[in-house]
């Protein structure tokens, strides 16, 4: 790694940039023209997320937030655990451990940078991870490992079965950074007795581990309090979708990234809450108006991502979606299956519900919301199988009226890469083309956005979408 | 020891249809294979069926494996399923998957999708056996139920019976199997080292696939005549540990052992000791002494968070085999042994150990160059 890349944290830079850029949001027009200037390579994000108005403001301040509490936490006596998109950090703000998503962390760095994370990135394999390994986690995770972040104390993952790539970078931190690990683990079913047993079994076994790394106790009138938040943004969700549904559809694409990044980070917390307010007033001022979400105004096709996004720097691929008129109909990172969601009529079993009665009652509701996150949820099974990725996507795509879907990922994910070949072939059985993007969402220099962009026209072209 | 005790270990480690397996079929019986070490081949011995580990040898083209599965995929499943779409293991009367990992268990659907285009390549006994990656009671309990199942589901599909007293007497057969195996790791532990690391290879690989009355039997024999006269085969060689992800390539290690100054004493691989694993229990529940047995090793990277106990084990086998080097292989997009791979590289050039770790395909060994040229110079250092 570079000398001068050792000389500041990873976290603590993102925080440097996050909090200025969220006091900037509040200026005038001219300040923030003539700030753009000293942000030449962050204004690709800054700008969609500034243009955004009150909504753009409350996320950056919700992620200054969030990175000062990672910032500031051992100072406040609190303890940092590494954890990842498919786990709720609702668990860890019932029990005071303030938690850190790899992948959200690594795309915040990809998005503001220049060079993105890829100097994290080939640390990460210059220390012996492989660099097969998912670039989601590798990127943040590259910091921490040289030591360039807030200590971790503890390490929590999900995936083992579900995406061994992502489960594997977490028990290598663990043992390389030695420290107390744990794992939840999902069986290939979802929804049967015995599998939502496994559950809890397992999570009850997690918040034990849990209270002994940070020396506090669950208690039951908090964790109460954070599922009534959580209860709350399930509900600002439900109706965000149900809008997403409407023609033209009247969510701004990149509601689609506030909604899951409040998620991952902050589920259960009334920032996120505060966020998801006033996406919902935004978004049903432009169904009042008809207007599209899309900076065009004018929707030309409706675009289901499969899987998960791209997110490199300069914002381009949902640059490149706003500019042909693409509405962009989320994935499966902007779904969270609470029994109150549109979709989740037609997928029987596939939702949790929320029961705040008692703490035993409490567990399993938090188990089986935990269980129902982005991979976890779909991917855990064969695809074809009841719940799984096939019945979810074409249900989803259906009800959000999807022209086609579009596959991303990062070469790491063997799990998706395992069966997205068939899986493709089976969607498109039912009348919806699929391209597969052979980039890398967090690493640019997978395949240049220049290839990507290429090979994106061609499919619009030849399969006669545009 | 003569070439011809060792042919039949040979033939079954290096041929898909072996003649194990043809005389097997010749005699109308069953067979199901299976892809992981975390299967208990005693269900299917119980049942009077023949377990074998399903693997990619011989592959020459990966036509049929690349249709399926994505580019960033391990090359072992995409061999396995090149040589189902072949129609070579047209042999199988059953096929058992597991979640040994991503790849792995992605053959499921990859299998039966290509069963699809390619009709009777999928075997009429196609089952998903849901491995869980902790030991926790929990995962016990699972696994527990797990094999109850299979035993079911075996029993519904073949239409027999397999009854606790034919699981304990399949137990005692296979852990009698584990004590051989055991003893010829002592022999190759001893200054003269008596065997080859090929010879010995072949015999590991070879228990995956021959009946296990015969094998152990053969391995008796092979044992016995070791023991009366051990050639010092170690004679001032370099004594080395070849260890990491999936491995069944005789040509590795002939490669290795190519090398003049080289001797493979020990292996670390799914294949071997390691995938024989401990003795299982003999008395009591066999589900339960099955379960016990194959998930509570924890051998596999797969099972997360065990890097401390891995690393223990595998201490002990360079002491025991007095290793002077060690060969971290992986398959390239093995990121669970590969990451593993560099812990354990970083941790045992700490206590002294030189290590080489390798990258590298299944299959024909088609970097032989490449590997060679790294071997020379490892065994230089050494």
């Amino acid at each position: 790694m570079r000398p001068e890349l050792k000389e500041y944290h990873y976290d603590w830079m993102l925080w440097r940039i996050l909090a200025p850029a969220s006091r900037v949001a509040d200026g005038s027009a001219k300040e923030l023209t003539h700030m753009y200037r000293y942000a030449p390579y962050f204004k690709g994000i800054l700008q969609p997320i500034l243009q955004e108005g009150a909504v753009g403001s409350t996320f950056l301040k919700m992620m200054t937030r969030y990175m000062e509490n990672l910032n500031t936490a051992h100072r406040r006596g609190k303890k940092i655990a590494i954890t990842t998109f498919c786990f709720s950090p609702a668990i860890c703000y019932a029990l005071d451990v303030v938690p850190v998503t790899l992948e959200v962390v690594t795309a915040v760095g990809g998005l503001m940078w220049k060079r993105g994370t890829f100097d994290y990135l080939d640390y990460a394999c210059e220390i012996g991870f492989t660099e097969t390994s998912c670039s989601s986690q590798r990127g943040a995770l590259g910091a921490y490992l040289a030591g360039l972040g807030e200590e971790i104390d503890m390490v929590l993952c999900d995936t083992p079965g579900i995406c061994d790539t992502n489960a594997n970078a977490f028990a290598f931190a663990a043992a390389y950074l030695k420290k107390p690990f744990y794992h939840l683990n999902y069986p290939q079913g979802l929804a049967d007795q015995r599998t939502e047993k496994y559950h809890v079994d397992d999570y009850k076994a997690m918040i034990r581990f849990m209270e002994e790394h940070s020396g506090n106790r669950l208690d039951q009138d908090r964790l109460r309090e954070i599922l009534r938040e959580v209860d709350r943004q399930d509900a600002l969700l439900a109706d965000l979708e149900e809008l997403h549904r409407l023609i033209p559809a009247p969510l701004p694409p990149i509601y689609n990234v506030f909604n899951y990044v409040g998620r991952f980070l902050f589920s259960g917390s009334p920032e996120y809450t505060r966020l998801l307010e006033q996406m919902v007033k935004k978004v049903r001022e432009n169904v009042v108006a008809r207007r599209s979400g899309l900076n065009s105004g004018k929707e030309k096709l409706r675009a289901f991502l499969c899987y998960i996004d791209h997110y490199s720097l300069n914002w381009n691929f949902w640059n490149w979606m706003d500019t042909r008129g693409i509405a962009h109909m989320g994935g499966i990172l902007s779904r969270g299956f609470r029994d109150n969601a549109c979709y989740t009529a037609e997928l029987p079993g596939s939702s949790y519900s929320l029961d705040m009665g008692s703490l035993e009652t409490m567990l399993d509701s938090i188990a089986q919301m935990n269980a129902r996150l982005p991979m976890v949820r779909s991917i855990r099974g064969p695809y074809d199988q009841p719940n799984m990725w096939l019945e979810e996507s074409l249900a989803v795509a259906k009800m959000f009226q999807a022209d086609f879907m579009i596959y991303n990922g990062t070469p790491g994910c063997r799990n998706t890469w395992g069966m997205v070949k068939p899986f493709a072939r089976e969607i498109e059985k039912h009348g919806y083309p699929v391209h597969i993007m052979y980039a890398d969402a967090f690493d640019d220099r997978v395949e240049s956005w220049a290839a990507t962009q290429e090979r994106l026209n061609e499919f619009l072209q030849v399969r006669g979408l545009l | 020891m003569s070439k011809a005790m060792l042919e039949i270990f040979y033939d079954a480690a290096e041929k898909v249809n072996s003649a194990a397996i043809n005389a097997w079929k010749a005699q109308g019986k069953k067979i199901v294979g299976n892809t992981c070490s975390y299967v208990p081949a005693e269900i299917f011995h119980a049942a009077g069926i023949l377990p074998v580990r399903l693997r990619g040898i011989e592959t020459d083209n990966m036509a049929v494996g690349d249709t399926y599965f994505g580019p960033y995929i391990c090359s072992f499943p995409k061999c396995i399923l090149q040589l189902a779409g072949e129609g070579r293991f047209a042999f199988l009367d059953g096929a058992v998957i597991t979640p040994g990992c991503d790849a792995m268990r992605r053959l499921d659907e990859c299998w039966r999708k290509a069963g699809e285009d390619i009709p009777g390549i999928v075997p009429p006994f196609f089952y998903y056996f849901d491995v869980p990656h902790k030991t926790a009671p929990h995962g016990l309990d699972w696994f527990k139920e797990e094999i109850r199942r299979l035993i079911q589901a075996v029993e519904q599909h073949f239409h027999l019976s397999i009854t606790h007293e034919a699981l304990r007497a399949s137990i005692r057969q296979y852990n009698q199997g584990r004590r051989l195996l055991k003893q010829l790791e002592d022999l190759r532990a001893t200054p003269e080292a008596g065997i080859t690391g090929a010879d010995a290879f072949a015999v590991a690989v070879a228990g995956t696939v021959l009946p296990r009355e015969e094998y152990n039997s053969r391995l008796a024999e092979l044992l016995q005549v070791l023991e009366q006269n051990l050639p010092a085969v170690a004679d001032g060689k370099k004594r080395l540990l070849t260890m990491g992800s999936i491995s069944d390539d005789m040509d590795l290690i002939r490669l290795i052992e190519g090398h003049p100054k080289a001797l493979v004493v020990a292996e670390n691989l799914c294949f071997g000791v390691r995938y024989e694993g401990p003795e299982l229990e003999e008395n009591g529940d066999p589900v339960a002494a099955m379960a016990q047995g194959y998930l509570g090793k924890s051998t596999c990277p797969r099972m997360y968070g065990k890097y401390q106990e891995r690393l223990d084990i595998l201490k002990q086998t360079i002491a025991r085999a007095k290793v002077e080097g060690v060969i971290l292989q992986n398959i390239r997009f093995c990121d669970l042994h590969g990451s593993e791979n560099s812990l354990f590289q970083r941790d045992l050039e700490a206590m002294g150990i030189p290590c080489l770790k390798i990258e590298r395909e299944y299959g024909p060994l088609t970097e032989k160059g490449r590997i060679k040229m790294r071997l020379d110079a490892f065994l230089r250092q050494l």
